[in-house]
C-alpha cells in the first residue's frame, strides 16, 4: 500500500489498447490504491500530463499528409518529476547527512525516500550522487542509468541523470565518454 | 587424647580452610557471572517500519489495524505511550519511543488526519506539519542459541515500579533487608514441606532464585542449597539491591515456546501480551508475577483457570501487604487474562530462515545468539499475512479439485519490492507457522516455461527479433549427442505455424520458442540467465529451452526481479541493517543496482509480458485483480505437471508462486490453474500500483494483428494488440488495412541511433 501512493494510470478502454504507458487521462486519475479509490491530494510524481508511449496515434500534425501516420509523437509530451513533501524532506535530510560525511546514513535516508517513490528518477540521481561522493563511481553510474531509464519525457530529470553519469565516468578516468554524456545532459536542460 | 584433639583441630582447620576456599571460589564464580556478560542476548529481528506521510493510500481503519498490530490500545485520552484515540477523521497517537537502525526517536504525540482513501496529513503536538514519520518496527522474532534461551533485556527505567514491589511482596518480603538468604523463610518453608511431605514452599530469596537460574540447575540437594546460599550471600555483599532486582527481572524463566525458553520480564511481556513491559497494567503485571512460581503449571495459554486463580491470589497478597488499594485489586481481578492468541515472535519462520542465512555469512553463531544485536529487515507484515492467507486458501481449494487426494499439495511464495530488491514476504509452505522444510529457499524444482521471457529477451537483444517478428511454430527434432531424438510438443499437442513473437510468448508455445532458442544458441540464452542471477549455468541441452533447469522460488524471484526492475539487477535482500546492543551501526546492506539488459529490449519484453496477462496464459488473473491494474507475468508448468509456477509483477511488487508435491509427483495443474489464482489473490491484496515504465524514446508503439503479426491501424481488425518495437523496424502491413503501400512509418532520425545507443549502453555496462 505504501508504495501505491505514486501515480497510477487509468487502464485504456479498449482491449487492444490495454497497455501501460497510456496516459493523458492517466496521471490525473491517480488511483493511488485501486482498492481504496482515489486519494484527493496529489502528492507527487509526474505533474501535468502524460507518460510517453501513448497508445493512441496522435492526430496528424497540421500540414502533414494524413496518409503517413506517425506511430509516436514526434516529441514526447513533456512531463516534470518533482518530489513529494515526504520525499523532499528525506532528500534534504540525506543531503545534510552527506555533507557531514555520513554517507551510509544518507543512503539509508534516500532508500526511505525510494520506498515511497520508487519510480522517481530524481531520488535515484540523489542516491547516485551520494555514492559518487563516497567514491563508488561504478554504483553512481549504475544509479544514473536507472534514473535515466525512468526519466523519459522529463528533460530536466534526464539531464540530471546524464550529468551524474558524466561525473561517474570522469571519476574513473573515462573522459571521452564523460564528455559525451555531459553533452547529452547539456543538450536536454535549458541552462 | 591430646594427639587426637590436635588431629581433630587440624581436620577442623582443614575443613574450615576448605570451606573458606570453596566460599572464595563460589564468590569469584558468582561475581564473575554477574559482572561479566550477564545475559546472552539473542539478536532481535524487526519488520520494516510503516512510513506515514501525506498521500499514503492507507485508510484510517487500516492504519488502526497497523497500530493494533503493534499493540497500541484505544483510549479516551492518549496520554500514555502505546495508546491512541480515534476521532472522526483523525487519529491521535501517543507514539512509543522507537529505535531504528539510523535514529532513536523519543516518545511523541502525533495527529494523523485521514482523507478519502488515505492519509491527508500528519501534525505534531505543537500543530506543526510532519512530512514523514515511521511507526516503530514490529518485533518478529529473535535468533536464540541451541539451548534456547531467549530474552529482551530491560533497563530499570523500562520497568513499571509495581513489578519489583509485587515480586518482593509475593516472593521475598525481606528482600530489602536480608543478606542474600532469609533463614526464617527457609525454616518456615522446611516446616511446611516436612508436614506436607513434599515441596510446597520455596523459601528462596530472589537472590537465591537468581543464583539458581545462573547455574542452570533446579536439583534440590542439601549441598546445592548450601552452595546456593553462600553464592547468594556473596552476591548480596558485592552488589546493590537495585542491581540484583534488575538482574532478576531480566534473568528469570517465564515460559516455554517450543524449543525457545522465555527469559526475563521484558520478553515475557512481549510473549504474553505483545507490548513493552512499561505498558503493563496491574492485572498484567500480577499475571507475570504469578507465572514466576511455575511457568508451565501456570501457563496462561494452556491452563487459563489456574493462571487466573493464581493471578488473583497475587492481587490479594498485594492488597494485604498494602502495595495496592483494595478497589484497584477488585477491579483488576475482574479482568480477563488478556493474553494474546499467538505468542510474539516466531510468526514467520521461512522469512527468519532467510534472515538467519544472510547473517551467517557475516556473523558467527555466537554473535547472533549472545551479543544483543538488533536486525532490521524488510518484512512487511501485511504482505506476509496476505501471502500466507492466499496460499492456505487456494491450496485448500485446489486439494478439493484433485481426483486422487493423497498427500496435501504444497506451495511457496516470495514477494519483493523490485526497485529496491527487498524481499517483503516469504512463505515456505502451507503450514505457515511450522519451522521446517522451507520450500521457498530449498525446494529445487524445474522452472518450466518461466525460462521463456529470458529466451525472448535474448532474441530482442540480438537485434534480429522484435515483438512483431513472425516465427515458425513447427515440429522440432533435435538429434542429441547420445543418439536419441528430442521431439518436444506444444501443450495442446497442436502446431500453430507462423506466429508473431508476442503470441508465442503469450500462449507459451513450446515449438516456436525452441526454434528461437536454437537459432540464438543455448550459450546466449545461458548468458542472459546468468546475468539475471541464475547461480549456476544449466546443463547445455535443448530441453533447457523448455525450462529443464532446477531453481528455488527465491532464485526465480531473483531472476524476475531483474525484469520487474527494468533490466537492473539488485541482489535480493531481507536485512537492511544490523545494529549493536549499544546502538552502533555494524553492518548495512545497501541498495545496489547493476544494469544487465538494454532498456529498449527490456521494455519491449515487459510489454509482451503485459499481454501474457491480457491475452495469454495469465488472463484468468484479471477476474481477481482490481480492474484498472496493469501487471506483467509468466506462467510455468514443468513436464507432467510436476510444478505449477507463476511469476509476475506490477509497478511496485513482484510475486513468485510455486505449487507442487514434495515428492515430485504430478499435480495435474498448469501454472495458470495452480499458481496463478494464488498469485492474483496476493497481488489484489497488496494495494499495488500499475506497471507503468516509460517507453524509451527510440521505440515506437505499433498495432499488429495478434494471430498474424501484420501491422494494422486500430479498429481495422478484430484481434489487435499494441506492442513496442524499435523505431526503425519495418513491419509488413496487412493489405487494405489503413496503410499506404509503403510499409515505412519509421522515424528516419532514430534509425541508426538505436544501435548506437545500445552499443553505448553496453559499453557502459561492461565496465
Amino acid at each position: 500500500m505504501r508504495r501505491g501512493a505514486a501515480l497510477r494510470q487509468a487502464r485504456p478502454r479498449t482491449r487492444a489498447l490495454r497497455a501501460p504507458g497510456t496516459a493523458l487521462l492517466a496521471a490525473l486519475t491517480l488511483a493511488a490504491c485501486a482498492l481504496q479509490g482515489p486519494l484527493p491530494p496529489q502528492p507527487q510524481g509526474v505533474s501535468g500530463a502524460s507518460r510517453p508511449g501513448n497508445t493512441q496515434p496522435p492526430p496528424p500534425a497540421a500540414g502533414q499528409a494524413p496518409a503517413a501516420p506517425a506511430e509516436r509523437p514526434a516529441a514526447p509530451p513533456p512531463r516534470q518529476f518533482h518530489l513529494s513533501p515526504a520525499t523532499s524532506s528525506l532528500v534534504a535530510q540525506a543531503q545534510r547527512q552527506a555533507a557531514e560525511g555520513n554517507f551510509a546514513q544518507a543512503e539509508a535516508t534516500l532508500e526511505r525516500a525510494l520506498r515511497i517513490e520508487p519510480d522517481n528518477p530524481l531520488v535515484w540521481s540523489e542516491l547516485g550522487r551520494v555514492h559518487l561522493a563516497e567514491g563508488d563511481a561504478a554504483q553512481a553510474d549504475a544509479m544514473g542509468r536507472k534514473a535515466l531509464s525512468l526519466a523519459t519525457g522529463d528533460p530536466a530529470a534526464q539531464s540530471a541523470a546524464w550529468r551524474l553519469i558524466a561525473d561517474s565516468l570522469r571519476a574513473r578516468g573515462r573522459n571521452e565518454e564523460a564528455a559525451e554524456a555531459e553533452r547529452r545532459g547539456a543538450s536536454l536542460a535549458p541552462r | 587424647m591430646a594427639r587426637f584433639r590436635r588431629l581433630l583441630l587440624a581436620a577442623l582447620g582443614l575443613l574450615v580452610l576448605g570451606a573458606a576456599l570453596e566460599a572464595l571460589y563460589l564468590d569469584r564464580l558468582v561475581v564473575r557471572q554477574f559482572e561479566g556478560r550477564r545475559w546472552t542476548l539473542p539478536a532481535q529481528v524487526y519488520a520494516a517500519p510503516l512510513e506515514l506521510y501525506a498521500g499514503l493510500a492507507l485508510p484510517l481503519p487500516e492504519l488502526e489495524k497497523e497500530l493494533q498490530r503493534l499493540h497500541y490500545r484505544r483510549a479516551d485520552q492518549p496520554d500514555r505511550p502505546g495508546t491512541y484515540r480515534l476521532q472522526g477523521e483523525h487519529i491521535d497517537v501517543a507514539l512509543r519511543p522507537a529505535r531504528f537502525a539510523d535514529e532513536l526517536r523519543p516518545a511523541q504525540l502525533l495527529t494523523i488526519s485521514g482523507g478519502a482513501g488515505g492519509i491527508a496529513g500528519l501534525r505534531d503536538s505543537g500543530g506543526h506539519e510532519v512530512p514523514v514519520l515511521r511507526l516503530e518496527p514490529l518485533l518478529i522474532g529473535s535468533i536464540f542459541p541451541i539451548h534456547g534461551e531467549d530474552r529482551i533485556v530491560v533497563t530499570p527505567a523500562e520497568v513499571p515500579p509495581l513489578l519489583p514491589q509485587a515480586l518482593k511482596a509475593v516472593e521475598d518480603r525481606k528482600f530489602d533487608t536480608h543478606h542474600g538468604v532469609d533463614p526464617l523463610a527457609m525454616l518456615r518453608a522446611a516446616w511446611v514441606n516436612l508436614r506436607a511431605g513434599q515441596i510446597e514452599q520455596g523459601g528462596s530469596t530472589l537472590t537465591q532464585q537468581l543464583v539458581r537460574s545462573y547455574f542452570l540447575s533446579s536439583r534440590q540437594t542439601l549441598a546445592r542449597k548450601l552452595r546456593e546460599a553462600v553464592m547468594a550471600m556473596a552476591l548480596d555483599a558485592h552488589f546493590t539491591k537495585s542491581d540484583l532486582m534488575n538482574a532478576y527481572i531480566n534473568e528469570i524463566f517465564l515460559g516455554q515456546d517450543g524449543n525457545r525458553a522465555i527469559h526475563g520480564f521484558g520478553l515475557a511481556s512481549q510473549f504474553y501480551f505483545g507490548k513493552p513491559l512499561a505498558e503493563l497494567d496491574l492485572a498484567e503485571v500480577s499475571l507475570l508475577v504469578a507465572i514466576v512460581r511455575g511457568p508451565s503449571f501456570y501457563d496462561p495459554r494452556r491452563h487459563p483457570e489456574r493462571a487466573l486463580a493464581r493471578r488473583n491470589l497475587v492481587l490479594r497478597e498485594l492488597t494485604e501487604q498494602g502495595v495496592i488499594a483494595r478497589a484497584d485489586a477488585t477491579e483488576a481481578a475482574r479482568r480477563p487474562l488478556g493474553v494474546s492468541a499467538r505468542p510474539a515472535g516466531a510468526y514467520y519462520p521461512a522469512y527468519l530462515d532467510f534472515v538467519r542465512r544472510t547473517l551467517r555469512r557475516d556473523y558467527r553463531e555466537q554473535d547472533l545468539t549472545e551479543a544483543g544485536l538488533r536486525v532490521y529487515t524488510s518484512l512487511e507484515p501485511r504482505a506476509q499475512e496476505q501471502a500466507e492467507r492466499a496460499l492456505e486458501h487456494e491450496l485448500a481449494r485446489l486439494d478439493k479439485l484433485r481426483k486422487n487426494p493423497g498427500a496435501p499439495l504444497e506451495g511457496a511464495v516470495v514477494v519483493t519490492a523490485p526497485q529496491s530488491g527487498e524481499v517483503i514476504a516469504i512463505v515456505g509452505g502451507r503450514d505457515v507457522g511450522y519451522d521446517g522444510f522451507d520450500r521457498a529457499l530449498d525446494a529445487h524444482r524445474a522452472m518450466g516455461s518461466l525460462v521463456k521471457p529470458f529466451i525472448y529477451l535474448t532474441a530482442l537483444e540480438s537485434g534480429r527479433y522484435t515483438a512483431a517478428t513472425v516465427v515458425q511454430d513447427a515440429p522440432v527434432d533435435v538429434k542429441l549427442v547420445n543418439g536419441r531424438h528430442w521431439k518436444p510438443e506444444n501443450f495442446t499437442r497442436q502446431v500453430y505455424g507462423p506466429v508473431p513473437v508476442v503470441r508465442a510468448l503469450a500462449e507459451s508455445l513450446n515449438l516456436a520458442t525452441v526454434g528461437v532458442g536454437l537459432d540464438l544458441g543455448l550459450a546466449k540464452v545461458t548468458q542472459t540467465l546468468l546475468r539475471f542471477g541464475l547461480p549456476q549455468p544449466p546443463a547445455q541441452v535443448p530441453a533447457m529451452l523448455l525450462g529443464a533447469i532446477d531453481v528455488t522460488p527465491l532464485e526465480v524471484a531473483q531472476l524476475f526481479n531483474g525484469l520487474a526492475n527494468g533490466g537492473f539487477r539488485n541482489p535480493l535482500r531481507a536485512v537492511r541493517a544490523v545494529v549493536s546492543a549499544d546502538d552502533k551501526p555494524l553492518k548495512a546492506f545497501p541498495l545496489q543496482v547493476t544494469p544487465i539488459a538494454s532498456p529498449e529490449a527490456m521494455y519491449e519484453l515487459n510489454r509482451m509480458l503485459v499481454l501474457v496477462m491480457d491475452h495469454g496464459t495469465g488472463r484468468a488473473a484479471h477476474a481477481l485483480l482490481p480492474a484498472q491494474l496493469v501487471v506483467a507475468g509468466k506462467s510455468g508448468t514443468s513436464s507432467d505437471f510436476r510444478d505449477s509456477w507463476f511469476a509476475g509483477f506490477s509497478g511496485t511488487h513482484l510475486a513468485v508462486v510455486w505449487v507442487g508435491y514434495d515428492d515430485d509427483e504430478p499435480t495435474g495443474f498448469t501454472g495458470s490453474a495452480g499458481a496463478l489464482p494464488i498469485w492474483a489473490r496476493i497481488m489484489s491484496g497488496l494495494g499495488t500500483a500499475s506497471w507503468s515504465a516509460p517507453m524509451p524514446e527510440s521505440l515506437a508503439e505499433v498495432h499488429i494483428e495478434y494471430p498474424t503479426g501484420l501491422r494494422v491501424v486500430p479498429g481495422c481488425s478484430q484481434d489487435i494488440v499494441a506492442v513496442a518495437v524499435p523505431g526503425d523496424a519495418t513491419l509488413p502491413v496487412r493489405p487494405g488495412c489503413g496503410f499506404p503501400d509503403t510499409p515505412t512509418p519509421t522515424n528516419a532520425a532514430a534509425a541508426n541511433t538505436l544501435i548506437e545507443r545500445a552499443q553505448q549502453w553496453l559499453r557502459g555496462v561492461s565496465h
